[in-house]
C-alpha cells in the first residue's frame, strides 16, 4: 500500500427507509465543508424530483470529501446507495465498491428488515461495517436497546457505535473519526493493469453514457483505449473525475479512487452496472467477480391514451432506457387497447417510477395494465415458453403445466401482529419457512411466497395491518409448480385483453368477483347498461352491471347558467378524452391498475 | 330592430334558503333606496347602447324583488318604459315570495303593467319548508295566489324542487295537486341541486340530511312530467311545464340564445357577442361603480355550443335550418357523426328538421357529444 492509498476510505451508508441514510449523507457533506449548508437543499444526495418526493433514493450520486484529522487530509468518498428492494444489486455493487459500510439503526426502532437484508449484503461484500445509532434526540430513543438489538441479530460488535441525530448534526464528528478509524484504506496496485468497477451509469446529453466506477488496480486518464470485459466494447476516455457532488474533472483515477469515466458511450446499456473496466492495450486477466445480468421481474402493458401518441411514447421509452439499462420494452398489440409496450420492471417501485416519469417528463397520458410476473408455460408438445402476457397464454388443452416464480420473504414485526400477518401470507399463498423471536419486542418471519401474490398491494396490506410497524425484504428464489389460470373480463360482451389476468385457480372466483365489482364502480355511467362479466375458460363467474346515466339535467338553465354550463360541458368532455373507449364503452385510463387494488 | 329581454336582478331576501347560493343579501332594508336608484342609474346610462332595439320581455328576479316597496318596483318598470322601446305585447313578470305579498302590493305592479307572477313554494310540506328554512308556509302561498288573481293576473307561475331531503313522491304528488287545483298555469320543476357552501350542503355531507339518490330523483321527475302533462301541463323544456300559451316568454328567449341585458348586482347579460356578468360587490354597486367581470368574447365554438346546448333542453328541439342559416353551414354534415352514434343509440331523432333529445334524462350527455 502506498500512501496516496492509505489516506482515501470509500464508504456507503445503509439503512432501512427512514432510518436517516440521506440526512447522515447530508451532514456529512456539510460537516467537512465539501459543500455549506445554505447550497444544501436538504438532501442533496436524492437528486431527482421524484425521489424527493417519495423520501426515498432511487439513483447513486458518490461524492468525494475532504477531512483532516490530525494534521493530515484525508479523501472520504461516500458512494449512496437506493434504499429499495427492487435495485437489491445496484445496491451490491455499490457496496463491493467500498471498503466499509455505515449501518444506520433508528435508535427508537432498532433492526429492521432492511437493515439485517442491507447489512447481509455488506458482510457477503466483506465489508467492515460500522453501526452508527442515529435520532437519539427522539424522545422514544433507546441507544443501548438498539446496541444490543445488531449485536444480538445481526451479529456484530455495537458498544463503541457512534451515538448520533443527523437531522440535529449531533455527534457528527465521531462518525468522520469513526471512518478513518474503522475502515480499511483502498489496497489495489497503481502499477497492475486497469481494472475498474462500474458501479452506477447515468446518460449526459453532451458526454453519452458516464460511468461511476470504483478503481480497484492501475490508473485511467484521457484518451486511453478501454474495454468492458463483460460487453466486449471498447471506446476511448474523453474525461475522468470525481463529485462534490457536483462532477469535476480530473487528470487521472486511480488504484483506490472513486470517480466517473466519460468515453462518447452512446447508451447507458453498453456500460452494465457491476461489468470491469480495463485497459484495451494492457488488459486485465479476469474481470472482477460477481457481475450479474439484471433481468426484469414485474411486467405490464404501457399503451397511450390517445393511440396517435404510439410513437411518441417510443420515443420516451427510448430516451428513459438512456439513463436506465434496467428498464425493458417490447412493442405489443392489444384488441382493447391498440398499440403500445409491454414493459419490464424490477420490481413495483421502478414500475411505478417510469409510469410517473412518462406522465410528468414526457406529458404522456397512458394506461397501464396490471403488473404480472413472467410465467413458464410447459406445453403437451414437450416446449417451454415464457409468458408474461396473459393474452399469450396458450389455450388450456396445450398446457402441461405451468410454474411461477416465487420469492424468500423476511418480516420483522412486533409479537401482537404475528397473527395477522400469517394470515395475510396464508391469504397470499405464502408457506411459512421459519418464525424466530428476536426478543420480547420482536419477531422475524420467513415465507416463501409466490411474487405474483405480493406485487401489487402486499406491501400496503402488511403496513395497514400492523400499523406501519412491520418491515419487509424479499429476493426471488425459484420457480415452482402452480395451478393458474387466466381470468378474463368482458365488458358489454366483449373480452377486453387489456383486463385479462393469470391467477391461481382457487382464487380465481374470489378474484373474478371482486374485479367485476370494482370495474362497476370505476367505470362511469354511460347512456346505455354495461354488463360486466368474468370469465374463466369461457364460463361466467361474476356479473355486474354500470347503470346508465340517469340524470344530469333537471336543474334550472336561465340566463347566467349558460357560459358556467357551457364551460362545465366542455371540462367534462375534456375528462373524456382521458378515457378509452374499449369498443362501445368508455373505460378511465386508471381501471385498468384499479382492478388490483382490491383487499 | 333587434329583439332583447331585460333582467332586474334584486339581491335582497328576508331569509337565506338552505339550499340557496345566488347572489341575495339578508337584514338590508336600509339599503333598498340606495340600490333602487342605483339600479335606474344603471339602467338608463346603458339605454344609449340599445339604440335599435326592441324589449321583448323584462323579468324582475332575486333574490325576492317582492321584498321591496311595490312603488319602487314600479318605479324601475317606468324609468325602462321610458328609456327603452318596449314592445306593446311584452311579457313582463316579477318574481315574488308568499310571504311579502298582499293585494295592495300587486295591484301597484299591475298598474306598472307587470302581467306575469313568479311565486316560489318549492314544496307543500311546511315541515320540508322549515327544513329549508323559507320563510313561509304553505297557507301564504296559498293567499298569494288568491291575492295575485284578485289583483287580475292570471300568469302565474310557480317554482317546486324535486330531490328534496325526506321528499318521498308522495310529497311531489301533493304538492302537484294543489297546484293543479289552484289553476296555476306556469310550473317550473327543478332537481335540487347540492351548491357547494349552501348549509344544506354541509347538512348532507354531515349525514345530518339525506337526499334521494340520482334514481329516485329520476323517478320522481319523470312521475312529475307524467302527472303533469296528463293535467294538461306541456314539458315545453326540461324542467319547465305550462297550459299552452303561458310559456315563459322570457326564458325561451334564453333557449333560443338570444340577447339580454342584465341590471343589478351579480346580474348576467349576452349582448352584442359578448357575455358579462355585473359585480357582485353590493357596496362596488350602490357607490354606482358598475364593473363587469367575467367578460367573454363569443367565438364560433361557443356560440354553436351554446346554441346546441340551450336548444337541445327544449322539447321543440334545435332548429337545424336556423343553425345553418346562423352559423353558415351543414348541421348535418357537420355532425354527420355525432348523428350517426345517437340515432343508432336511439337517444335523439330528428323530425321535420328539428333535433329532439329523446333520452332527456340524459341531455348532458349528448349535448357533450356536439362539443
Amino acid at each position: 500500500m502506498n500512501d496516496r492509498q492509505k489516506y482515501i476510505r470509500n464508504f456507503c451508508i445503509v439503512a432501512h427507509i427512514d432510518h436517516g441514510k440521506s440526512t447522515l449523507a447530508d451532514r456529512l457533506i456539510e460537516a467537512t465543508g465539501t459543500m455549506q449548508s445554505r447550497d444544501l437543499t436538504n438532501q442533496v444526495l436524492d437528486s431527482m424530483e421524484l425521489e424527493r418526493e417519495r423520501g426515498i433514493t432511487i439513483k447513486l450520486t458518490p461524492t468525494r470529501m475532504k477531512y483532516n484529522l490530525d494534521g493530515q487530509e484525508y479523501i472520504l468518498n461516500l458512494i449512496d446507495t437506493p434504499g429499495h428492494v427492487d435495485f437489491t444489486y445496484e445496491v451490491s455493487r455499490s457496496l463491493a465498491a467500498c471498503e466499509g459500510a455505515i449501518l444506520i439503526v433508528d435508535a427508537g426502532q432498532g433492526v429492521e428488515a432492511q437493515t439485517l437484508a442491507n447489512a447481509y449484503l455488506a458482510l457477503d461484500n466483506h465489508l467492515e461495517i460500522l453501526p452508527v445509532i442515529n435520532k437519539i434526540d427522539l424522545p422514544s430513543a433507546d441507544p443501548e436497546k438498539a446496541k444490543k438489538e445488531i449485536e444480538d441479530v445481526i451479529g456484530i460488535p455495537a458498544m463503541h457505535a457512534p451515538c448520533i441525530s443527523a437531522k440535529e448534526g449531533i455527534n457528527i464528528d465521531s462518525v468522520l473519526k469513526a471512518i478513518i478509524k474503522e475502515f480499511p484504506a483502498p489496497r489495489g496496485n497503481e502499477d497492475a493493469p486497469l481494472k475498474c468497477l462500474i458501479f452506477d451509469s447515468y446518460y449526459d446529453n453532451f458526454k453519452g453514457a458516464i460511468c461511476l466506477v470504483r478503481v480497484f488496480d492501475g490508473k485511467v486518464k484521457v484518451g486511453d483505449r478501454i474495454r468492458f470485459m463483460q460487453g466486449g466494447t471498447e471506446f476511448d476516455v474523453t474525461e475522468v473525475g470525481f463529485f462534490t457532488p457536483s462532477p469535476k474533472a480530473t487528470d487521472i483515477l486511480q488504484a483506490g479512487d472513486v470517480g466517473y469515466i466519460a468515453a462518447s458511450i452512446k447508451k447507458v446499456s453498453d456500460a452494465h452496472v457491476g461489468d470491469t473496466i480495463t485497459n484495451a492495450l494492457n488488459p486485465a486477466e479476469k474481470a472482477l467477480a460477481g457481475y450479474k445480468q439484471v433481468r426484469p421481474v414485474v411486467f405490464s402493458g404501457v399503451f397511450p391514451v390517445d393511440g396517435s401518441k404510439y410513437n411518441e411514447l417510443k420515443d420516451a421509452l427510448e430516451k428513459l432506457k438512456l439513463n436506465d439499462s434496467a428498464l425493458d420494452y417490447q412493442p405489443e398489440t392489444s384488441v382493447a387497447l391498440g398499440f403500445g409496450f409491454r414493459c419490464g420492471f424490477l420490481g413495483l417501485l421502478h414500475m411505478e417510477v417510469i409510469q410517473e416519469r412518462l406522465e410528468r417528463e414526457f406529458n404522456l397520458d397512458i394506461i397501464t395494465t396490471a403488473p404480472g410476473v413472467s410465467y413458464k408455460v410447459y406445453n403437451t408438445d414437450g416446449t417451454m415458453l415464457e409468458v408474461s402476457n396473459p393474452s399469450n397464454l396458450p389455450p388450456t388443452t396445450e398446457i402441461e403445466h405451468m410454474e411461477e416464480p416465487y420469492v424468500k420473504m423476511n418480516i420483522f414485526t412486533p409479537p401482537e401482529y404475528l397473527g395477522s400477518i400469517m394470515d395475510l401470507c396464508q391469504q397470499r399463498r405464502g408457506v411459512s419457512i421459519d418464525v424466530q423471536y428476536l426478543d420480547d419486542k420482536r419477531v422475524k418471519m420467513v415465507y416463501e411466497i409466490p411474487l405474483n401474490e405480493i406485487i401489487y398491494d402486499f406491501f400496503d396490506s402488511l403496513k395497514s395491518r400492523t400499523r406501519g410497524y412491520a418491515s419487509l425484504d424479499y429476493e426471488l428464489s425459484d420457480y415452482k409448480t402452480s395451478k393458474l389460470v387466466k381470468l378474463d373480463l368482458m365488458l358489454n360482451g366483449e373480452v377486453c385483453d387489456a383486463l385479462s389476468l393469470i391467477v391461481h385457480q382457487d382464487k380465481a372466483y374470489e378474484r373474478g368477483r371482486a374485479i367485476a365489482e370494482k370495474l362497476k364502480n370505476v367505470i362511469p355511467r354511460q347512456q346505455f347498461e354495461v354488463p360486466i362479466q368474468a370469465t374463466i375458460g369461457g364460463k361466467i363467474i361474476a356479473r355486474e352491471t354500470v347503470k346508465a346515466v340517469r340524470k344530469d339535467v333537471l336543474a334550472k338553465c336561465y340566463g347566467g347558467d349558460i357560459t358556467r354550463k357551457r364551460k362545465l360541458l366542455e371540462k367534462q368532455k375534456e375528462g373524456k378524452k382521458k378515457m378509452r373507449s374499449l369498443g362501445s364503452v368508455e373505460v378511465p385510463s386508471d381501471a385498468f391498475i384499479s382492478i388490483l387494488k382490491i383487499d | 330592430m333587434k329583439e332583447i329581454s331585460i333582467y332586474i336582478h334584486i339581491p335582497f331576501c328576508k331569509s337565506k334558503c338552505s339550499y340557496c347560493n345566488f347572489v341575495s343579501f339578508v337584514n338590508c332594508e336600509n339599503y333598498f333606496e340606495e340600490y333602487v336608484q342605483s339600479l335606474i342609474k344603471e339602467i338608463k346610462l346603458f339605454s344609449k347602447e340599445c339604440k335599435n332595439t326592441i324589449v321583448k320581455t323584462i323579468y324582475v328576479g332575486g333574490g325576492t324583488p317582492s321584498i321591496l316597496k311595490a312603488e319602487s318596483i314600479a318605479n324601475i318598470l317606468n324609468v325602462i318604459y321610458a328609456n327603452y322601446n318596449i314592445d306593446d305585447n311584452a311579457e313582463i313578470t316579477v318574481e315574488a315570495n308568499p310571504n311579502s305579498l298582499t293585494y295592495e302590493k300587486v295591484k301597484i305592479w299591475v298598474d306598472a303593467k307587470v302581467n306575469r307572477i313568479s311565486i316560489g313554494l318549492q314544496a307543500k310540506s311546511n315541515k320540508l319548508l322549515k327544513l329549508l328554512n323559507r320563510p313561509h308556509n304553505y297557507n301564504d302561498f296559498k293567499n298569494a295566489i288568491q291575492q295575485i288573481k284578485r289583483a287580475g293576473i292570471t300568469n302565474i307561475s310557480t317554482d317546486i324542487l324535486i330531490g328534496l331531503p325526506r321528499q318521498k313522491w308522495l310529497n311531489i304528488n301533493r304538492t302537484i295537486n294543489k297546484l293543479i287545483k289552484l289553476k296555476v298555469n306556469h310550473i317550473s320543476a327543478y332537481g335540487l341541486i347540492l351548491e357547494p357552501e349552501t348549509k344544506l350542503y354541509k347538512q348532507v355531507e354531515s349525514g345530518e340530511l339525506k337526499i334521494p339518490n340520482d334514481d329516485k330523483s329520476v323517478k320522481f321527475y319523470q312521475k312529475t312530467r307524467k302527472k303533469l302533462e296528463k293535467n294538461g301541463y306541456f314539458c315545453y323544456e326540461i324542467s319547465n311545464f305550462a297550459k299552452i300559451g303561458y310559456e315563459s316568454k322570457h326564458n325561451l328567449n334564453y333557449w333560443a340564445r338570444g340577447e339580454f341585458i342584465g341590471f343589478g348586482v351579480a346580474a348576467y347579460s349576452f349582448y352584442n357577442g359578448m357575455h358579462w356578468e355585473n359585480t357582485t360587490s353590493l357596496s362596488e354597486y350602490l357607490k354606482n361603480e358598475f364593473k363587469k367581470l367575467n367578460i367573454e368574447k363569443e367565438t364560433e365554438k361557443t356560440a354553436k355550443e351554446e346554441f346546441i346546448m340551450l336548444a337541445l333542453r327544449t322539447t321543440n328541439g334545435l332548429d337545424i335550418s336556423k343553425y345553418n342559416q346562423i352559423f353558415k353551414t351543414d348541421f348535418k354534415k357537420e355532425y354527420s357523426k355525432q348523428l350517426n352514434k345517437l340515432i343508432n343509440n336511439n337517444t335523439v331523432k330528428i323530425e321535420n328538421e328539428f333535433l329532439k333529445v329523446i333520452k332527456t334524462e340524459i341531455t348532458n350527455l349528448i349535448i357533450e357529444e356536439f362539443f
